[in-house]
């Protein structure tokens, strides 16, 4: 997979990213029985969801309306 | 809502596929229905999976297995299986007057508006001194405040056993006295024996139910 050469897309490719991380984290910690697993997953897991959400959210207000 | 952790994970490898499927085609969110998948995708699995893997974690967090998976507990579950009834911790456990599968829960945390919070609290706190400090060993372990009668009186108030027995009735000042927390359960002679984790090394276990 290359990143697309569009910065509207290229932001979404790497939101996506970030949250598949995120994802994984999460799903590790859910396996993962010992006590940290908790504070990993929200740590680590909710800080890589929060920054691919945030992202996505920002390629939304800043892709340019139709006809500009 | 708790979520079985297997289902939880199938929805997570539900959630992942489909942003692999958007990574590989970045283009189809030119389109309407590609931008109502890029939001479902996006923003609303991810969510969706966070919410329902606290709400897991959480639960578990409340498990007796849980609490006991820290190597410094192993002799309070230990004393969970003391095969004397005067040891209240392992009577509970024993006669399933706690649930099994969450005793350490039920019995500290706190009943009141926010308890459930502020044992979670602790529970972090527990895990800094557990792994950046040197604990203490499982003997001296205290507990931050002394043990509040709420906590028994939420299962045992009202209960014919407590309300009637003989030793609460063998003075009209004891039950208010209790009810009102002036009047220790555990320190005030009565069941003053709970974990006694240091004495363990002398006493039977009992192996039934395991």
């Amino acid at each position: 997979m290359t990143l697309s050469a569009n910065p509207v897309e290229r932001r979404l490719q790497i939101s996506g990213v970030l949250i598949i991380l995120g994802l994984l984290v999460e799903a590790l910690c859910l396996a993962w029985r010992g006590p940290l697993a908790f504070l990993v997953f929200l740590g680590l897991g909710g800080l890589l969801l929060f920054a691919g959400i945030v992202l996505f959210l920002f390629s939304l207000v800043s892709t340019p309306p139709h006809g500009t | 809502m708790t979520l079985p952790v297997s289902l939880l994970l199938l929805l997570i490898l539900f959630s992942v596929s489909m942003i692999v499927v958007l990574l590989a085609r970045p283009g189809m969110t030119m389109s309407r229905s590609g931008k109502v998948m890029a939001f479902l995708v996006l923003f609303f699995l991810p969510i969706l999976c966070v919410s329902m893997g606290v709400s897991s974690e959480l639960e578990r967090s409340k498990s007796t297995a849980f609490c006991l998976s820290c190597h410094i507990m192993e002799p309070y579950g230990k004393s969970l299986r003391v095969d004397d009834p005067s040891y209240l911790a392992a009577a509970h456990f024993q006669n399933h007057r706690v649930p099994a599968d969450k005793a350490c829960y039920t019995c500290h945390t706190n009943y009141t508006m926010f308890g459930s919070a502020k044992s979670k609290l602790r529970g972090l706190r527990h895990v800094y001194v557990y792994y950046f400090t040197t604990p203490p060993p499982p003997e001296k372990i205290k507990l931050y405040d002394p043990y509040d009668n709420r906590e028994c009186l939420h299962c045992h108030e009202g209960a014919r056993s407590f309300e009637q027995g003989a030793v609460h009735n063998s003075d009209p000042d004891y039950l208010p006295a209790i009810k009102a927390n002036r009047k220790s359960c555990l320190s005030s002679g009565c069941h003053e024996v709970v974990h006694n984790v240091g004495t363990l090394a002398n006493v039977k276990l009992w192996n039934g139910g395991s």
